[in-house]
């Protein structure tokens, strides 16, 4: 029932469109084909060595809204028939001029903000639209497709005189594309509860007992691991090493909350994602590159003005910490900090007094390393309903991070199965954002 | 595209026969004097097939044979092909599975030859006793056997004894909490639905009752679409409705309840079409939105015009203000929340209201229609000829939702009982003969659409029995074949040649881990079900304050019933049928219904409750041995995670599960000094973890290990279940 276009894959699927514009139309390329290309080729003249932000972050924190964030009652608040519940906030930083009523620890700090409020996407599905917002890709039966870390692992090597992970994802559940098709040691540490940090660090025997349960279990295992040479096998010897390495290590307290003063542990909000933040803050200090730290409660369906005024405390008060922190350590210059979601909420409110699910307009949010303050990018038209300028998709807002962090976002890479792909598929980076 | 049952007749017309028997099999002799044993197919033309024991059909010219044999040949009668038949047994209807899956092994030679892969001649070999007991254990019951489990069938003689172990199986109490895990994680079942204090405890206990009895698929399936009320509205026979949770789950989200349930049930991925036309498909975004209208009319949260005198919450909690205001030992400042939050629980309730009030989005942008239009219902299409199939033929009477979901399970449905052959098909072997299980676009486009048909036209032969169905699959040659050894690339194609390797599931490795631990974990089942929906159930038309504050105040105690319940050590394990050791080993005084069946105590080591993952918290909290292994949020479809990551593996070679097995207390330990001789009690330790026996090379090192001191066995009880070889299934 469906046309032919769907059993074909990735490659041969262009390849078939182009076949079918070439007969059918008369043309030798689809309209969005060449202005794909065109945008191609604009990346390598905007992003590379020189050009303004070009890998001024180090490191990055990636503060996820879970569930679709609400952009009107957040980040791009408006007057009139879609106004939320709570009046907007003044904010500090002339260009972002307001936020939502929720935020208002964040809008006395919005000079140290850029908001790109023209993003827009193509799906409405919590799954689809996570992963695109991770990946810079849709997700396909067959590849997954690595997230920010593994790609700066990949072109920026592992971290040099550490024995840290490049990459933690803290408050995550279990399906996270991770490492993708490259090496399952570049995949993030989950951590999912950041008050117990890293659990079960210290082996239940003595050293020499432990070293020989590991000989033992590799002596036991040597034929099925000879006998099964598959992906998923190796990929479980890699993480056993992986381990065993981090078991040694001396930076391991990074994960360790308990080191903090209870003032600086309040500060942040006692709830996961405050702690959360916190934990990120510690271990971007300690040199890992790349931390998401995710917060759920964000599918507001029903009764958004209760929902916002717990989520959006928190939110507010973690993020607002963070950047303060970041700046009095003097790491907000070197760090990225981002914000973003699946999807934005209808700007019409629900017989649930809620708001449902809207790919076609939402917000993300960039701070530190190099981005302008007070810097709103593009905006939706008077009640939220759609970008009225600069439009800007996952794929370009991934290739601004990617851009940030010095990572040759028009490179080529192939999978191991042979297919072409670059960091965050071509998207277009965001320039404008730096100063 | 025609997805009608296929019919019998062309079944029998292809040549599927795996009936050979030893009686068959006969010396065949070619010219030159070589000789193969092998059973007489047909002649085809100038050509002669023949099979061999292994099932695989040799094909080659006649001539090349004996005078005799070629003689032979021509008066023997082909090898008749078998029909399927109302009540065969499910032995006989396996052979007919494994017809269509070597044809599709055949038919692939071309597609392996172009992809540089080697060609597939037929099954993988058969497996051993002891990867079979393992592995069936592990695919039915959901976890691996114990030790006299796996001594039992591996000293067993009887020839049918594999199918006899999935009969014994398919009834034990671990096929019900491991299809309940299943069906957990595809319906993304939860404790707490994150609406007030509504929880999914009779959602989960109706669930599992209803895999307890067998129920077919499409009656559970037809019952959820249509439930009406709240979950635990008490029903005549004295069960919860908590088949009303399936709509109640997604309260407030209608549009992505629907997409869900095209998803799970009917293997159509139409998410996309909830936002704009599917970029690839037929579907629109139209027709999702007349899908969606057979919902139109029902609401998943109560208002005032849905009770009979208004909404009375306002007023009860006006009346629960004076009471508290009356009473000094009381402060309202301090309830407030949690009684609005106790009183609007009960108004989570599936209702009906007649009229269908669905529109379409107010940024619909497509010709056929206009923002804010309403929507009347209408079904799907997979072909054209569906309109004809007796499914979409619907009753007047019937209300709009009920039309929808005798659509939706009736055995003629284009998709309904192939969903949910090729999901259990997956469960099985690895891979679904239609990948992926959430979209069955085009059937034609499977790996084997022959094999994928006769699947769904089983299910509905053996009318929607699940167990009937999966007695069948395990009994196929195809799934007691050895796993395929060779790495299989992501999206590459797969013929079922055998299983493929796959790691347990988090709820397996748990279990795995629980089996160890109790040796029978099925008999400790977690108490006080039906506390939760005692102590919520408030009738909002007719209580009074009073009864408000007395009920809620049983409902905060209830939390606290089951902490009461926690104790019991590992030394308590067992204790019934461990009669021999408990004399040496029982230092303190124990309760003796501690391990008992029922509600007694909940065994626990150092904070872990030691029971099934089915009867912990759905899912289980952060940082729990499930979580670190990938157990599903239960947000997505298929939610759970086979992946490594470093706190698994930490958890693997540090945590309490390791510790607790290590331990001379645990029951490993115990099975090995039931012998004395130090190589008996290592074969006894290998056939309790790996569920085999030791080889040459692995006796050795453990010579070598028991020899170095003490700790020789913990030291090998942690190496084993840390090998890869414990993680995988074989």
């Amino acid at each position: 029932m469906k046309s032919e276009l769907l059993r074909l894959n990735d490659a041969s699927r262009r390849q078939f469109m182009l076949d079918t514009a070439k007969t059918a139309l008369g043309v030798t390329l689809l309209p969005g084909l060449s202005s794909k290309m065109a945008a191609a080729e604009q990346v390598a003249s905007r992003s590379g060595p020189g050009t303004p932000g070009f890998g001024k972050a180090k490191r990055v924190i990636y503060l996820w809204m879970g569930g679709g964030m609400t952009h009107i009652d957040t980040f791009d608040p408006k007057e009139g028939a879609t106004k939320g519940f709570s009046d907007a906030v003044r904010a500090k930083g002339d260009n972002i001029v307001s936020l939502g009523g929720y935020l208002p620890k964040l809008a006395a700090n919005a000079d140290k903000l850029s908001i790109i409020r023209s993003m827009s996407s193509k799906t409405g599905v919590h799954e689809s639209g996570t992963y695109i917002m991770k990946t810079g890709y849709e997700p396909r039966g067959t590849i997954v497709h690595p997230a920010m870390g593994a790609w700066a692992s990949h072109f920026l090597g592992r971290i040099k005189d550490k024995t840290l992970p490049d990459s933690v994802v803290v408050n995550s559940g279990s399906s996270y594309p991770g490492a993708g098709f490259f090496p399952p040691a570049t995949s993030p540490i989950p951590i999912s509860n950041p008050e117990t940090g890293l659990q079960n660090i210290e082996p239940t025997a003595s050293d020499v007992q432990f070293k020989k349960r590991v000989s033992l279990m590799n002596e036991f295992d040597t034929g099925f691991r000879k006998k099964f040479q598959t992906d998923d096998v190796k990929a479980y010897t890699e993480f056993y090493d992986e381990t065993l390495k981090l078991m040694k290590s001396e930076d391991l307290k990074a994960f360790d909350l308990t080191q903090e003063s209870m003032e600086t542990r309040e500060k942040y909000g006692r709830n996961n994602f405050g702690q959360g933040c916190l934990l990120a803050r510690r271990l971007v200090e300690s040199g890992v590159r790349f931390v998401e730290v995710q917060m759920g409660g964000w599918d507001m369906h029903n009764t958004i003005d209760n929902a916002m005024t717990n989520n959006g405390n928190t939110l507010d008060t973690a993020f607002s910490a963070l950047l303060l922190d970041l700046e009095a350590k003097g790491l907000l210059e070197s760090t990225l900090v981002i914000l973003g979601s699946e999807f934005g909420r209808t700007p019409d409110v629900n017989e649930n007094d809620g708001r449902d699910h809207y790919p076609l307009a939402y917000s993300t949010v960039l701070a530190g390393a190099g981005v302008k303050g007070g810097y709103a990018y593009g905006s939706t038209d008077k009640e939220g309903r759609r970008p009225a300028d600069k439009q800007t998709s996952p794929q370009d807002f991934l290739a601004t991070v990617g851009h940030a962090m010095g990572l040759p976002i028009d490179e080529v890479v192939m999978s191991p199965s042979s297919r072409p792909f670059t960091v965050a598929d071509k998207g277009v980076p965001v320039i404008d954002i730096f100063a | 595209m025609n997805t009608k049952p296929i019919l019998l007749a062309a079944l029998a017309a292809a040549s599927l026969s795996l009936t050979a028997t030893a009686a068959d099999m006969r010396i065949w002799t070619n010219a030159q004097g070589r000789q193969v044993n092998a059973s007489f197919v047909r002649l085809d033309g100038d050509a002669i097939i023949l099979r061999t024991a292994d099932a695989t059909e040799h094909r080659f010219p006649l001539a090349v044979l004996s005078a005799e044999d070629q003689a032979f040949a021509k008066t023997a009668k082909p090898e008749a092909a078998p029909t399927v038949t109302a009540n065969m047994p499910a032995t006989e209807a396996a052979k007919i599975v494994d017809g269509l899956v070597l044809n599709g092994i055949k038919r692939s030679a071309e597609e392996r030859t172009k992809a540089g892969r080697p060609v597939l001649t037929g099954f993988n070999p058969l497996a051993s006793d002891e990867q079979f007991v393992r592995r069936v254990y592990l695919d039915i019951a959901g976890r691996i056997p114990n030790y006299e489990e796996t001594a039992t069938f591996l000293k067993n003689a009887d020839r049918t004894k594999r199918s006899k172990l999935i009969d014994m199986l398919l009834e034990s109490e671990g096929a019900k909490t491991h299809l309940y895990n299943y069906f957990a994680e595809m319906l993304r079942v939860k404790d707490d639905f994150e609406q007030d204090n509504v929880r999914g405890t009779p959602y989960i206990g109706w669930l599992k009752q209803q895999i307890a009895m067998n129920r077919p698929w499409n009656e559970m399936v037809y019952e959820m679409a249509t439930a009406t009320g709240k979950m635990w509205d008490k029903k005549p026979d004295g069960s919860y409705n908590g088949a009303a949770g399936y709509l109640l789950r997604d309260s407030g989200m209608p549009l992505d309840n629907l997409a869900n349930t095209l998803t799970v049930f009917l293997g159509t991925d139409v998410a996309c079409a909830q936002c704009h036309d599917h970029p690839f498909a037929d579907w629109t975004q139209r027709q999702f939105y007349e899908m969606a209208a057979f919902f139109g009319a029902t609401t998943t949260r109560l208002g005032g015009r849905d009770f009979k005198n208004g909404d009375r919450g306002k007023v009860l909690m006006e009346e629960i203000e004076k009471i508290v205001a009356a009473n000094p030992s009381l402060d309202m400042r301090r309830l407030r929340n949690g009684l609005e939050n106790y009183i609007g629980a009960n108004r989570a309730a599936v209702k009906d209201r007649g009229e269908n009030t669905l529109k379409l989005p107010h940024d619909y942008k497509y010709k056929d229609g206009t923002p804010g239009e309403l929507v009347a219902p209408k079904f799907v299409t997979w072909s054209e000829s569906d309109t004809e199939n007796p499914a979409y033929k619907h009753n007047d009477q019937d209300s709009i939702r009920v039309r929808f979901a005798k659509w939706m399970t009736h055995p003629e449905n284009p998709r309904f009982a192939m969903t949910i052959a090729n999901r259990l098909w997956k469960r099985a072997f690895g891979a679904g003969v239609n990948e992926p299980v959430t979209n069955i676009d085009d059937p034609e486009s499977s790996v084997n659409p022959e094999l994928l048909k006769h699947l769904g036209s089983e299910m509905v032969r053996v009318k929607f029995n699940l167990k009937e169905f999966m007695r069948i699959v395990y009994n196929t040659r195809a799934y007691q074949s050895e796993v395929t050894a060779d790495n299989l690339p992501m999206g590459e194609k797969y013929y079922f040649q055998g299983p493929m390797l796959r790691r347990m599931s988090a709820e397996q490795a748990w279990d795995s881990y629980m089996t160890l631990v109790l040796g029978k974990p099925d008999t400790y089942k977690a108490p006080l079900q039906d506390l939760y929906a005692k102590s919520i159930d408030l009738n909002l038309d007719t209580v009074d304050a009073q009864t408000v504050l007395i009920k809620y105040d049983a409902y905060r105690k209830m939390a606290e019933k089951e902490r009461a319940l926690m104790g019991g050590g590992l030394d308590m394990v067992g204790e019934d049928m461990m009669m021999q050791n408990k004399a040496s080993r029982s230092t303190k005084k124990q309760d003796p219904e501690a391990a008992m069946d029922g509600p007694g105590k909940i065994l626990s080591y150092e904070g872990l409750r030691l029971m099934r993952a089915s009867e912990l918290p759905q899912p289980a909290p952060g940082g729990h041995f499930l979580t670190d292994f990938g157990q599903s949020t239960r947000n997505l479809i298929d939610g759970g995670s086979k992946v490594g990551n470093v706190p698994q593996v930490l958890m693997m070679m540090n945590g309490k599960a390791q510790k607790m097995l290590t331990s001379s207390d645990s029951l490993v330990f115990r099975n090995m000094e039931a012998v004395r001789d130090p190589y008996e009690r290592v074969e006894r330790m290998f056939l309790t973890i790996m569920n085999r026996r030791p080889n040459m090379s692995e006796k050795d090192i453990a010579k070598r290990v028991l020899a170095q001191g003490d700790d020789g066995y913990s030291n090998m009880i942690w190496a084993l279940i840390n090998t890869r070889e414990f993680m995988f299934i074989q």
